[in-house]
């Protein structure tokens, strides 16, 4: 069986790097490893967007930019396959590197932020 | 007090009553329980973790609202769900007053519906201080009925329960309706499926055979937090659908326009005959009046919450009225605009003409008192619920995790707060309890947000008569 490594980034705070197989996803295989921090999660079928991650990098290749954001050259599909639609993820929100723990399995390396705050980043206050 | 409650550990000395005309679960009519039941002495608050960092799960807190309790205003008790990421939102009794005809049925289980994880748990509170957790319906259930994110639990009077589901298995539309049984399994849909599109909050008025349903959005729409792209797209609701409650099916659909957008809380009148009732359209700030007039049902804007400019904000701020209830003797509607940071009572003796009696300014964007006893609001006033009698109104501040952290971001790391407002029903006022503060930022694993609350004995929002 194919294992990848996924480097999961807290933002503002630990890194912790897991092996997930091919046919696992990335939050399943984080609860396994008792990763330092649980990812957070709701619905586990790609509809709520909870354990929501961005992709920073694939193959050791640093992110672009010295703002975090993610580089425009990764493609999600490079580094995961999705166990089924990824519902709770826009098409703009999955250009920008967005990918859902929970129905993510890994197909390369890669690095990817995660926990609670990379939920909020997925919509602001319109008004503000 | 009830015969049903008389049961509880925590009636009082007071809860033998004279009063014994019916047997079941409830008040026989709704002056019956403003008349019969005892002051609130403990509530169940929705409490969760769900989208946070915080280790652990969600919980149904138990919190002590007797003033003269050494625990007065602490969380006394908590009913942990097994597994994390449920969002606990709203949830309601097996058996409610629309049952009180029904000898042996007890309102002692409560329902307790995970809205993002589609899993429902069934709480018993026998014991009303340290109810426990008695059964589980896991996700992959509910889903085989092609059904998810459950909202709105009421009892359906032979002891049934009925659950609002907003989604298909998928998280996308339709939702539809799931029923129990009195043992708590899935009995099967209650709607033939494809009647409505969007689903959110409903409340059924059996004496005149016309339920009531109303619109949030399609769980992959609401779940992730609001987008003003979802509304250009028509992606959240702005219909109320009447529905004949025997037959299960929808009558007649009303849509309320660009004024009726996102139509959540909907309430008919307690009184069993009334054929009015309200709904709060939070994303419009408007209230609805809708009433029966010759066999159709019509609905009116009664109440228009304007939009204020702030400093801060780049476009004026719309009051987002996101929970509304009806007073017991059906005189007063209350409700919340959670990001002004308004609670507000409306006399609403001529539904038709509401006319303003009073309102508090605290906390969100604009209210005028920030803080009480030095803690600071990092959110509005949003989850409501009043006591039987009319002279004591709570709230909580969350009112979605994934919504929370758009407009509120500080409630995650401060947690929320329950506070309490003493109403006085003769002259229409509102005054802030100032002694009153339940904290959600103060539990051993971190803070939480608190959502719906229940009385144990039966409660505004959750009774119906038959």
């Amino acid at each position: 069986m194919a294992r990848h490594e996924v480097t999961l980034d807290w933002v503002g705070g630990q890194t912790r790097m897991i092996d997930v197989d091919e046919d696992e996803t990335v939050l399943a295989a984080a609860q396994r490893a008792g990763a330092p921090l649980p990812l957070p999660y709701g619905c586990r079928t790609g509809a709520c967007g909870t354990c929501v991650g961005r992709l920073l990098s694939i193959e050791g290749s640093e992110a672009a930019g010295d703002d975090g954001r993610t580089a425009e050259s990764i493609d999600v599909a490079d580094a995961f396959a999705y166990r089924r639609e990824p519902r709770a993820l826009k098409p703009r929100h999955r250009d920008d590197g967005y990918v859902l723990l929970c129905i993510a399995r890994p197909r390369a390396n890669s690095r990817v932020a995660v926990g609670s705050r990379v939920q909020s980043e997925l919509v602001d206050n319109p008004w503000k | 007090m009830s015969d049903a409650s008389s049961g509880s550990s925590e009636a009082g000395p007071d809860h033998e009553h004279e009063h014994h005309e019916h047997e079941g679960p409830g008040y026989a009519t709704p002056q019956a329980a403003i008349e019969e039941g005892d002051r609130e002495n403990l509530a169940y608050v929705m409490s969760l973790y769900v989208g946070t960092d915080v280790d652990a799960s969600d919980f149904v807190a138990v919190v002590d609202l007797d003033p003269d309790s050494e625990t007065y205003c602490e969380i006394v008790d908590r009913i942990e769900m097994p597994e994390k990421g449920d969002e606990l939102h709203h949830f309601g009794w097996n058996a409610c007053s629309s049952s009180c005809h029904m000898e042996g049925l007890e309102r002692r289980h409560l329902i307790v519906p995970g809205q993002r994880s589609s899993r429902i748990h069934v709480i018993d509170t026998k014991d009303r201080r340290n109810p426990e957790l008695v059964e589980v319906i896991e996700p992959e259930e509910v889903f085989e009925h092609d059904l998810s994110a459950p909202h709105t639990v009421h009892c359906v009077p032979d002891g049934e329960i009925m659950i609002s589901m907003l989604g298909d298995a998928d998280g996308e539309l339709p939702g539809g309706f799931l029923q129990l049984n009195d043992d708590f399994e899935i009995e099967g849909r209650w709607d033939p499926p494809g009647e409505i599109e969007m689903n959110y909050d409903y409340w059924y008025q059996p004496r005149q055979n016309v339920m009531v349903s109303s619109e949030w959005a399609a769980p992959k729409t609401y779940y992730p937090g609001f987008d003003l792209d979802d509304v250009e797209a028509g992606n959240y609701g702005r219909k109320l659908h009447f529905w004949d409650w025997e037959a299960g099916t929808v009558e007649q659909t009303i849509d309320l326009g660009e004024e009726g957008l996102i139509p959540l809380e909907v309430r008919f009148l307690h009184t069993p005959e009334s054929t009015h009732g309200f709904v709060g359209a939070a994303l419009s700030s408007n209230v609805f009046h809708f009433w029966e007039d010759d066999g159709e049902y019509r609905a009116e804007k009664v109440i228009d919450f304007e939009s204020r400019e702030h400093p801060d904000w780049d476009m004026p701020v719309p009051a987002l009225p996101t929970d509304i209830l009806i007073s017991m003797d059906d005189r007063y509607l209350f409700g919340s605009n959670w990001l002004h940071g308004d609670i507000w009572m409306y006399d609403v003796s001529d539904p038709s003409n509401p006319r303003r009696a009073d309102s508090l300014s605290i906390g969100g964007t604009f209210g005028e008192i920030q803080e009480v006893q030095g803690r600071e609001l990092a959110a509005g006033p949003q989850m409501i619920q009043l006591s039987l009698d009319g002279e004591r109104l709570y709230w909580t501040t969350s009112l979605f995790s994934s919504w929370d952290d758009q407009f509120y971001p500080e409630e995650a790391e401060r947690g929320s707060v329950m506070l309490k407002a003493d109403v006085d029903p003769r002259n229409g006022t509102l005054e802030l309890d100032e002694e009153f503060l339940v904290d959600w930022g103060e539990l051993p694993e971190g803070p939480a947000r608190a959502h719906e609350i229940r009385w144990p004995d039966g409660d505004c929002t959750s009774d119906v008569w038959q």
